[in-house]
């Protein structure tokens, strides 16, 4: 199949054209150009269903990649080469991406026509939105972190623009600007990462960057004692960290949710946010080399951990969610570090399909019920049917329970995770990692249910309000009736849509996957075998191609179409027998069993709590606890007191006694020492001299220094211009002569 | 006749009579005439110089800067001579003396 | 000949407008000289084989500053617009007074005197210069030095020009009423 401008530009630039039309012509066209965008998305999803096809049901193999280039600009002249070339890259992981995220992209965009319908901001929503979605398709397609890096900072941009959509709300403005300051945070190391690995191969390709990482060109060169390889892998993981909210700035993505809500789906969900573990996985090799894997699996086990706490005492529905998102994005990164790539790639899909249903599910209660408070709503299964299976099916899915997606990629990181910890015979400090894993895991089901029981089930405390107890608010947005939920094209049809998807078969070609019950036959296992770690060595004097010509290497070349084989299903990616394959087996029969209990025993857990009610609720049986999660580990206050008032505050008041009290003190009270003695002195001199001489000899004196200054200072810019030619022309005289 | 000599004697003629205009004239729009006239003998010269002694092309990438900054520097002239007409009603020089009390 | 002909034309046409410039009474009718100064000066860029600088030159000064020019000379017309005094011939100057043109005529004459010197050693240095009649277009390799040798001022003119025109638009904004 080919590859040409034609039919891969489209991904990107039909939203790209939806955005330039929205954005002049917006207001002018009916509703305001929402179906334009819904519809640009939909012609990137078929475009990507068209490359997702040819490599997951044409060439099924595991080696297959598209790699096309242009010449962007060459400013190589002599022997300097100095040029730089843009491109797609194109792998089996590329492909899957680029169908989940145009495909959730476009449901998402259905469901906001609905969403944002008579909403002011109606308009510039959707400008903002196909410029999103078309910044992270375009960063799936790139081949170089160059063009990676334009298309990363436009969805910073754009992620701004969304989150802070309602200017007018100082809450809104103040979570935007944070959003983005706190990933140029990351920006700053990534592009500090990108200038080394500059440095050091002379392209940002990955395909230039796997070349010399299998040629040893980062070995051996240090900065600053460490050696070179770790210091790039970890600027560009500190990137990624600030895009993907990993533990220490984390503090952006819960504050996110201040726009509307399917713009928090996009952010939390298709876009934004994997794009830091979508470029930590496209630079494994590198992070391997660096050996900062270790790193990478103990942020994110912190991040999984943490953000699960803070989860179970939240209120707001959308920050249980965002949360959540913070946790899930953790699991991602310990997937990443612990060596289970594709297991690690495989549940930001997983995660994607049902972190989005979540979101829109969310918005559809809000959109209905106005209230997202949870001890506010209540029993709202029987009002909105629909809602309530997607939104069950997605818990089930983010809980781990069998059957569902996010039980088959989170098992299986986690499964790695434990033989990393336990097994692996690595540093057995690191046994922290699964161990907040699991841990994250049991939060995880314990805190979704608890959402779910709190908003779907027990009484409907929205209907009490409207019949006047009167809680003393029975005003605004209670007056509201709740009706009855109905199939709506696009309010429910996307999430019934996305909750289809969350089961489990789908990814892991079982219905369990862990080996029984096949559905897809000879298929069975299609991720495990199309994804794993970019082999290096094959990418040495890869050729480049143009785009425009035919494809002469991958598809020329007879690639074996790949089967699974269960003996070579290593974690580090590499094919080949390895002798850790039983542990590993090990390890994975564990950590199934143990996740299944662990994900029932927290939905049981929080089945007592709030359906039962036998158990006293988290807030009343550990107060202590419970105020240090709800502000959040009083991580923003750390921020603010700590960091801005001591710090940079205190910057300021070092810096202001420098000027106060040194420069004051010594310099200018100095000085008037120093004219009180020279004032002594000329008063010695004006009594003895000049009163000798006379008074009148000053009055002539100062007369006639006057008139020099006078002629000289005259403060007409054409004498100014006489001096500046004079002195010029004395000057071309002198060197003349 | 076209030699080197009577680029330079041009370009001399018009440096001198941009200066002249710049001390002569009273009025801010002349003033930035003869800058412009000045700008254009220095542009001359590189060009000069370019095409009889150096025969390459950098002369003309000069004179092109200096044609980018003119055009620079007369936008950005023109607004204060706008800008200092609303403030004195009038474009004299010698109003322009603020600085110096 | 062609080229003869081209040249003395141009050279009159750019110190004859220099010198109305320095001479009219009116300032608009200063600036109509300049254009045609300016005119001249792309003839002569012309018979120097400069065939983009010359268009620039035309496009650039004579499209734009000049207009622009024009337009702040009505822009702040007023009383400044013609000069009270006489023209030059009455020997009371336009636009400044006597004394005035004469500083401006002495400072002239220094640099003429400085100069020509200079220039004299120059003409004996470069004495052999030849004149062609037909130049290769120039406009490619122009092309080619800006993108790549001179890339860095050629971003900086960028910069330089955005920074004019904010400048501009902030200072020529008017004022707020207070």
């Amino acid at each position: 199949m080919e590859y040409t401008v034609g039919n891969v530009a489209p991904i990107f630039l039909a939203p790209v054209l939806a955005f330039v039309i929205n954005a002049f012509l917006g207001r002018k066209l009916p509703r305001q150009g929402d179906w334009l965008a819904t519809l640009s998305i939909f012609v990137s999803f078929i475009f990507s269903a068209r490359i997702f096809g040819d490599f997951v049901f044409g060439k099924f193999s595991t080696d297959y990649f598209v790699h096309k280039t242009f010449t962007w600009f060459d400013l190589s002249h002599g022997a300097t080469v100095w040029k730089v070339d843009m491109g797609i890259y194109i792998d089996n992981m590329a492909a899957i991406m680029l169908l989940m995220v145009s495909g959730v992209a476009f449901l998402i965009h259905l469901f906001s026509t609905w969403y944002m319908d008579h909403d002011e901001k109606h308009g510039r929503f959707f400008v903002f939105l196909p410029l999103f979605t078309s910044a992270m398709l375009g960063l799936v397609l790139s081949d170089n972190l160059l063009s990676m890096f334009m298309f990363w900072e436009v969805m910073g941009f754009c992620s701004y623009s969304l989150i802070g959509i309602y200017v007018k709300k100082e809450k809104a403005g103040d979570a935007s600007l944070k959003a983005f300051m706190t990933t140029r945070v990351g920006d700053v190391f990534l592009l500090l990462g990108m200038v080394a690995i500059w440095m050091v191969v002379g392209s940002v390709s990955y395909v230039d960057i796997y070349a010399a990482i299998a040629e040893g060109k980062f070995a051996g060169q240090a900065v600053l004692g460490i050696s070179f390889a770790t210091f790039t892998a970890l600027c560009i993981f500190l990137g990624a960290m600030g895009k993907s909210a990993q533990f220490p700035l984390h503090v952006w993505l819960p504050d996110a949710m201040m726009g509307p809500t399917p713009g928090s789906a996009l952010i939390h969900a298709a876009t934004m946010v994997t794009a830091g573990v979508w470029i930590t996985l496209r630079m494994y090799p590198l992070m391997v080399l660096g050996d900062i894997t270790w790193f990478i699996a103990v942020i994110g086990a912190i991040t999984a951990f943490g953000a699960a706490t803070i989860a179970m005492v939240q209120t707001d529905i959308k920050a249980v969610l965002a949360y959540s998102t913070l946790s899930q994005l953790g699991y991602m990164m310990i997937g990443v570090g612990v060596g289970s790539y594709n297991a690690g790639f495989m549940h930001i899909i997983t995660h994607a399909v049902f972190k989005a249903c979540l979101f829109l599910s969310a918005g559809s209660i809000i959109h209905s019920v106005h209230e997202q408070e949870m001890p506010k709503l209540g029993g709202l299964r029987k009002y909105m049917p629909y809602t309530h299976f997607a939104m069950m099916c997605c818990t089930l899915a983010i809980a781990g329970i069998p059957f569902f997606s996010g039980f088959v990629s989170k098992d299986r990181i986690l499964g790695d995770a434990l033989f990393y910890g336990f097994m692996a015979g690595q540093n057995p400090l690191l046994a922290i990692v699964p161990i907040l894993g699991f841990a994250g895991a049991g939060l995880t089901a314990f805190y979704m249910f608890r959402m779910m029981f709190l908003t779907f089930y027990g009484e409907n405390k929205q209907h009490h309000d409207d019949h006047g107890h009167g809680h003393g608010h029975s005003d605004g947005a209670h007056g509201h009736d709740i009706h009855h939920e109905h199939l709506d094209a696009r309010q429910n049809v996307p999430l019934l849509i996305l909750a289809i998807f969350t089961l489990g078969f789908w990814f892991a070609g079982t219905l369990t996957g862990q080996g029984f019950g096949k559905v897809f036959g000879a298929k069975t296992e299609w991720f495990k075998i199309l994804v794993e770690a970019p082999k290096v060595e094959k990418f040495i004097n890869s050729p480049r191609q143009d785009f425009g010509s035919t494809d002469t290497t991958s598809a020329a070349k007879n690639l074996p179409v790949a089967v699974y084989d269960h003996h070579s299903d290593s974690q580090t990616g590499y094919a080949g027998p390895n002798p850790d394959t039983h542990k590993i087996h090990t390890a994975h029969t564990i950590g199934a069993i143990l996740s299944i209990i662990i994900a029932f025993s927290g939905v049981f857990i929080a089945f007592l709590m709030y359906i039962k009610k036998s158990i006293k609720p988290l807030a009343s049986a550990f107060p202590g606890i419970t105020t240090t999660l709800q502000n959040k580990y009083y991580f923003d206050n750390f921020y603010i007191d700590v960091v801005i008032k001591k710090g940079l505050l205190g910057l300021n008041r070092f810096l202001a006694w420098v000027d106060m009290g040194l420069y004051d003190r010594y310099v200018v009270d100095g000085m008037a020492v120093v004219n009180r003695v020279l004032f002594k002195a000329a008063k010695w001199f004006d009594n003895v001299v000049i009163d000798a001489i006379g008074v009148d000899g000053t009055g002539v004196a100062v007369n006639l220094f006057n008139l020099v200054l006078r002629i000289v200072q005259s403060g007409k810019i054409q004498f100014y211009f006489i001096m500046l030619v004079m002195v010029l022309a004395s000057y071309i005289w002198t060197v003349n002569i | 006749m076209m030699g080197l000599a009577s680029y330079l004697i041009i370009s001399l003629i018009l440096f001198i009579v941009g200066i002249v205009v710049m001390i002569s004239r009273k009025n801010i729009v002349a003033i930035l005439l003869g800058i412009e006239l000045i700008l254009n003998a220095a542009a001359l010269n590189f060009v000069a110089y370019s095409r009889f002694v150096t025969n390459n092309l950098d002369g003309h990438v000069f004179s092109l800067f200096i044609i980018v900054i003119a055009a620079a520097e007369a936008a950005v002239g023109l607004a204060i001579v706008i800008r200092f007409f609303q403030i004195k009603e009038t474009i004299h020089i010698d109003e322009a003396t603020q600085l110096r009390n | 000949m062609f080229a003869l002909i081209l040249f003395l034309m141009s050279a009159l046409l750019t110190v004859g407008g220099a010198i109305a410039v320095a001479v009219t009474k009116n300032i608009m009718h200063s600036c109509i000289f300049l254009l045609a100064s300016l005119i001249g000066m792309a003839g002569l860029y012309a018979t120097l084989g400069a065939d983009f600088v010359a268009v620039t030159q035309i496009m650039v000064y004579v499209g734009g500053i000049v207009i622009l020019m024009l337009f702040a000379v009505m822009l702040t017309g007023g009383k400044d617009f013609v000069s009270r005094a006489q023209n030059l011939l009455g020997l009371a100057p336009a636009m400044g007074n006597k004394w005035t043109y004469s500083i401006g005529l002495l400072v002239g004459a220094v640099i003429l005197a400085t100069n020509v010197g200079l220039i004299m050693n120059i003409t004996t240095v470069h004495a052999n210069t030849d004149f062609a009649t037909a130049f290769p277009s120039t406009v490619n390799r122009i092309g080619h030095l800006l993108v790549k040798e001179h890339v860095l001022a050629f971003e900086l003119s960028s910069v330089l020009l955005l920074g004019a025109l904010v400048g501009a638009a902030i200072i020529a904004r008017p004022k707020k009423q207070q």
